[in-house]
């Protein structure tokens, strides 16, 4: 996605109420991981997991979180989000990279990026695709849903390699 | 001292102010001796009290946040420690019952009798405190009431034979009660 789409997204979820962003780093959202430590409002996590606890304390106090990742640390976080997230129904949004949609990416990034919809879609968590052309309805669409008490993923593709 | 009496005495230091228990026999026994709104009684995604306190002890800056940790909880997210340490919450108090087994699983043996969480947590600027009795618990938290966070009490547990009934409410009532009781 465009640089300059990436600094949009974090500065409207910002003015949109999202107070804490909090992940693991990923290159398919650089700008927009970027963009937060300009305005000094991420944290950057040890791990996935570890960011989605942080997040769900913030989100039990109602301030608003989004949890970033890479689609390596998606997988990680599997049992976290069934045993945490979705058990307790705590809201967050989940930013999360998608390596490997490109069939020419590296190897390490195949399989998962292959598996990832399914895994989203067993999951049953509800997710977008955000791209440089539907961004604002897609931010839109994750933050009616967090206003409803529910989680949910935006899906940023790594489309160049 | 078996867990369930240190987490009974530490309970009734710690009165209303929050507690996010691990997964497991530590949620059990504080549901069981000390069962109020202010508990956030884990029962999956075992290692992230820490994290999930920590995110509470940010965002309310005038409570203080107690997290009661087992020692094979606190070696699944040893990075937790050194994101709280970065960060300094004035208002976190990190307390870790430590049997150096994964008792709630059938007693497997964690490497904390060859370990020391203490020297872990020292070396990530916690202030830690070791306890090995009853009555080094009232000093330990006399002393704290006068000093800055993070504190990490290491309470050193020994096995039991008895096993607490299970946490018996919701999910989701767990976390209605407990955000209500944040807002009061």
């Amino acid at each position: 996605m465009k640089e300059i789409n990436q600094r949009r997204i974090f500065d409207y979820l910002v003015k949109n109420k999202i107070e804490n962003f909090i992940g693991v780093p990923d290159s398919t959202m650089k700008f927009f991981i970027d963009q937060g430590f300009k305005r000094k409002k991420v944290l950057i996590a040890t791990r996935e997991e570890e960011a989605i606890g942080i997040a769900s304390g913030f989100a039990l106090s109602k301030s608003n979180s989004l949890v970033f990742m890479q689609n390596a640390g998606f997988a990680n976080s599997i049992s976290t989000i069934t045993s945490l997230v979705q058990l307790y129904e705590i809201p967050l949004i989940f930013l999360i990279g998608w390596r490997g949609y490109l069939k020419k990416d590296a190897p390490e990034h195949a399989k998962i990026g292959k598996i990832q919809p399914n895994l989203l879609k067993i999951l049953d968590l509800k997710r977008k695709i955000i791209t440089d052309k539907n961004w604002k309805t897609s931010c839109n669409w994750a933050l009616k849903k967090l206003a409803n008490h529910e989680s949910c993923a935006l899906i940023i593709r790594r489309v160049s390699l | 001292m078996i867990r369930k009496e240190a987490i009974r005495l530490i309970s009734k230091e710690i009165v209303d102010d929050v507690i996010v228990s691990a997964n497991g026999y530590i949620s059990r026994d504080l549901f069981e001796v000390d069962d109020k709104p202010t508990n956030f009684y884990m029962i999956g995604s075992m290692g992230l009290a820490s994290s999930i306190g920590l995110g509470l002890a940010l965002q309310n800056p005038k409570k203080m946040i107690h997290v009661f940790d087992g020692d094979g909880n606190i070696l699944m997210n040893l990075g937790s420690l050194t994101t709280i340490s970065k960060l300094k919450p004035k208002n976190f108090i990190h307390i870790i019952f430590d049997n150096s087994s994964h008792e709630s699983t059938g007693g497997q043996p964690t490497s904390t009798n060859k370990i020391s969480i203490d020297a872990i947590a020292k070396a990530v600027n916690f202030k830690v405190f070791r306890c090995n009795s009853k009555n080094s618990l009232d000093e330990i938290f006399k002393k704290i009431k006068k000093m800055s966070c993070p504190i990490i009490i290491l309470v050193k547990i020994s096995k039991s034979e008895k096993i607490s009934k299970r946490v018996s409410l919701p999910p989701k009532k767990i976390k209605s009660r407990f955000m209500k009781s944040l807002q009061s």
